[in-house]
């Protein structure tokens, strides 16, 4: 017994097709049974790949890093309780090639909890809520009207202008640099976030909502400078919101600052 | 896993520490300088941190998820950044390194492992490694690895099928024993 498509399995497992490829495939591999044992018996070979890896340890700050971020966002999962536990998991997004091969895609994914109703992040373009027209002038200001316009670039770093939703604020003023993968924000005139919060930073990558950053800041005389943690590449837009103090694992309000990267 | 799933920062710290290396290995060797490959495992790790309900234990051990997580990963940093003209992790000219402390059982165990997997490569014809070394570590499609070689696709595919094959010959069993 044979199939037309067995020759894909290698490359499958190899994580090697293109996208469309990939998704014809995952489609095709349920009904073929040529395809799954071979899938099966390559994919064990596929998992032993990375042991011909020179092998080489980490720097120890790597661990720190991560277990920072990790302790920061237990922290604020206890203090949440049980309830606020289960949402970012069940948000938790699929990882980046979710749809290739491997143990990602197909492990079950949570139940997502019911909201009273659908978070910023959700609607389908992230703009934001509709605000009544008679409010809109004092409550909305747009700095930079061509927010995104690169205003300043070269080879190396690049900074574009963000928009910048604040109520109170008519100077305040929002700059992202990029450089390479590393992120800069630049605030000015922005005033302090709400007692008892401060304002947070988030990676926005395409039909995912946001990830949490460890990037927590107040303004002083109304400026700051922020660096993003973590990779922009493959993000396309920074956010920022006002959150409790120590942070949220998701946005609780909506964003008062929306950059997108060069 | 269990209480990586509750929440528990030391369950988390010690699957860490098992499988950091052999995931700062991989993003290393993918993608061929430290800063990428930390950032790599960094995103891994924290997306294991916050997705570890997803874990299915009888669909392999937690090592083989983390590396897939971590390939995934180094193949979308590659693919964005497009630097598949980075330097290799061999052209720095790190050498593999273990402090001698952490020569334990299971240590000499990965090495041999290690051995037998690049034994079981370097067996395979130069034609057959060249594909899966492209396409697993270097995290191209097979149809840039068919214009880069100009070879037909379907040859770079049935190359990569036949290498696989091959290795799993030669590896009598590890193969199943790691799953």
């Amino acid at each position: 017994m044979t199939c037309e498509h067995r020759d894909d399995a290698g490359a499958w497992v190899l994580g090697a097709l293109s996208d469309d490829e990939r998704e014809r495939f995952a489609g095709h591999l349920p009904g073929c049974e040529v395809c799954m044992r071979e899938v099966a018996e390559l994919q064990m070979v596929a998992d032993t790949l990375p042991l011909a890896a020179p092998q080489i340890a980490p720097p120890p700050e790597l661990k720190e890093r991560i277990m920072s971020v990790v302790r920061a966002e237990a922290a604020v999962m206890q203090a949440a309780g049980p309830a606020a536990d289960a949402a970012p998991a069940a948000e938790a997004p699929g990882e980046g090639a979710a749809a290739r091969p491997g143990p990602e895609p197909a492990a079950p994914e949570r139940e997502r909890p019911r909201k009273k109703r659908r978070s910023w992040w959700r609607l389908p373009s992230l703009a934001l809520r509709p605000i009544p027209a008679a409010v809109a002038a004092a409550v909305l200001i747009a700095i930079g009207v061509g927010g995104g316009v690169l205003i300043s670039g070269g080879d190396e770093a690049r900074t574009v202008q963000a928009q910048v939703v604040a109520p109170s604020s008519p100077g305040a003023r929002a700059a992202l640099t990029t450089d390479d993968d590393r992120a800069t924000l630049r605030v000015r005139g922005f005033p302090a976030p709400p007692p008892g919060r401060v304002y947070q930073v988030w990676l926005k990558r395409p039909g995912r909502p946001p990830d949490p950053t460890t990037a927590l800041f107040t303004t002083r005389g109304g400026d700051a400078t922020v660096e993003v943690p973590g990779s922009v590449a493959g993000v396309d837009q920074v956010l920022v919101t006002a959150e409790p103090d120590g942070g949220s694992q998701e946005p609780t309000r909506d964003p008062v600052i929306i950059a997108s990267p060069a | 896993m269990q209480l990586v799933r509750r929440g528990d920062t030391l369950a988390f710290e010690v699957v860490y520490e098992r499988h950091a290396t052999a995931a700062f290995s991989l993003a290393y060797r993918m993608t061929g300088t430290r800063n990428v490959a930390e950032d790599v495992v960094q995103e891994a790790f924290l997306s294991l941190w916050r997705s570890g309900a997803r874990y299915d234990r009888t669909r392999g051990s937690v090592r083989t998820w983390v590396l897939g997580i971590v390939h995934n990963r180094a193949i979308d940093a590659l693919r964005r950044s497009m630097v598949h003209d980075r330097r290799r992790a061999t052209d720095e000219g790190i050498e593999e390194r273990l402090e001698a402390g952490e020569r334990t059982d299971v240590e000499v165990a990965r090495r041999d492992e290690a051995r037998e997997v690049r034994t079981a490569l370097a067996a395979l014809p130069p034609e057959q490694s060249r594909v899966i070394e492209l396409a697993y570590f270097g995290g191209f499609t097979h149809t840039e690895i068919a214009s880069m070689l100009d070879t037909p696709i379907g040859t770079v595919k049935g190359r990569m099928r036949l290498g696989l094959q091959k290795m799993r010959g030669e590896l009598n069993g590890l193969a199943e024993a790691l799953a």
